[in-house]
């Protein structure tokens, strides 16, 4: 049989616009993501035993169990306890973002692990409150530990965030295997829309690789 | 609205079936990627380009693209191109083990760097030839080095073996589409299915944070 990539040029379009999706859904998430991932890794950090039961109830479930099952439990499931439909982009955010929020929480936990108490003690001995020990001290040195690591679980979100088209939403991969479906080719277009992939999240984990050193050689001073 | 629980329709005997497969799936994708995972390793780290690309080429393939569109590609694509017919569980074993042996291959290339140069020395100083060297002394330091990872990347497989439910391998996943759909139960099923992922992962990802912390204590 013989192989026509031509194929998927006829449909550029439709894969432009599933991309344009992917990506959309990825910086969202990316964004809540970060967030919500840095206030659980305080809470785990937290003196108060229950913020650190609670954080660490989410965490541990949402890195135990399959992508694809909390999709498909927010999809199913959530509409039905809350009462409310939901569109496909809102559960895909939520599913998304709580995912991205346990896996970033544990890198900020990290980086916050890495800075010496002997930090918090300048701050107690200068009468610094505790907000400002948050912003002014904490937070720079945990974010620029963080960063190489929360680039990786950026990459890690992008190649998750394929799962959404199990449910329908259509994103790159949904679009690319209704392409293959319709158009009976799918060695073409399935290894176009691996390629794209590829293309997008290569160069990524090669600037992590870049990223890490830089912050490496920075702290190293 | 108020929604009753029902968990007494949810039929435990599809999913204990359906968590079977995904055990078989996850051992048989390990196995294929903690032994084929530390030749490829040494392939990426060969001095001799003609090696190293091809080897490199194929662990960032499987590192840097979903693994839905690998098991999907897989499914649809190896028998067309190859024009070879093997059974849906055979592919999932084969799709998972390679995705697998590529995530393994990192770790255990960060392993093998980090074998002190000392020992190698003193295995050219015994005149060890470089067979011998890697068989004894660069393998069992850097497998026992790895064994967090690997065992984390074990767990990442178990998880991930979740996919093969999109191309109609019967695994626990699938048994759970299947049930509630027949069912009306979506709530019950997926909670319940998503604590049986949970129950055999949280144990395995405690064990590595104590083999971790075992280490950082020998290490200080």
């Amino acid at each position: 049989m013989a192989y026509d990539f031509s194929v998927v040029l006829r449909f550029q379009d439709a894969l432009a616009l599933g991309l344009w999706m992917t990506i959309k859904l990825t910086l969202i998430c990316v964004v809540l993501g970060c967030s919500l991932g840095f206030f659980i890794g305080l809470a785990r950090t937290s003196r108060s035993a229950f913020l650190r039961a609670v954080s660490s109830i989410y965490v541990e479930f949402f890195r135990g169990t399959p992508v694809l099952v909390q999709l498909f439990w927010i999809f199913f499931c959530l509409p039905l306890i809350l009462g409310v439909e939901l569109s496909n982009l809102a559960s895909g955010v939520i599913a998304l973002t709580l995912y991205m929020g346990a896996i970033t929480s544990e890198t900020f936990r990290a980086s916050l692990k890495s800075i010496g108490p002997e930090q918090l003690d300048a701050c107690v001995a200068l009468g610094l409150p505790r907000r400002v020990q948050v912003t002014s001290v904490i937070l720079p040195q945990a974010v620029l530990r963080a960063v190489p690591t929360l680039l990786s679980n950026c990459v890690s979100l992008f190649k998750e965030s394929a799962l959404v088209s199990a449910v329908g939403m259509a994103d790159l991969m949904f679009v690319g295997q209704n392409i293959s479906n319709n158009t009976a080719r799918p060695v073409e277009v399935l290894t176009v829309v691996a390629l794209i992939y590829f293309v997008i999240a290569f160069p990524l984990t090669r600037a992590v690789t870049l990223v890490e050193r830089r912050v490496l050689a920075k702290l190293a001073i | 609205m108020g929604y009753s629980f029902d968990f007494r329709s949810v039929s435990f005997g599809p999913l204990w079936e359906g968590l079977i497969v995904t055990l078989q799936l996850t051992v048989a994708a390990n196995i294929i990627g903690v032994v084929l995972g530390f030749p490829l390793a040494l392939l990426i780290m060969s001095r001799f380009a003609p090696i190293r690309l091809p080897a490199m080429l194929f662990v960032e393939f499987f590192r840097c693209t979903p693994a839905i569109v690998q098991i999907v590609w897989f499914f649809y694509c190896v028998p067309m191109l190859f024009n070879v017919f093997l059974g849906s569980m055979t592919m999932g074993i084969l799709a998972l083990g390679l995705n697998l042996m590529a995530f393994n291959a990192e770790a255990y290339r960060a392993a093998i760097q980090a074998v002190p140069r000392e020992q190698l020395d003193a295995g050219i100083a015994l005149g060890l030839n470089p067979l011998q060297r890697t068989l004894y002394i660069v393998l069992p330091t850097a497998v026992r080095a790895s064994i967090p990872v690997l065992l984390t990347n074990g767990i990442g497989i178990f998880q991930q073996s979740a996919l093969v439910a999109i191309v109609a391998v019967q695994d626990l996943m699938y048994q759970a589409k299947t049930l509630a759909t027949e069912t009306y139960r979506p709530i019950e099923t997926f909670t319940i299915v998503a604590l049986v992922y949970f129950a055999v992962s949280f144990p395995v990802s405690q064990i590595v944070g104590y083999l971790e912390r075992r280490r950082q204590l020998m290490m200080s």
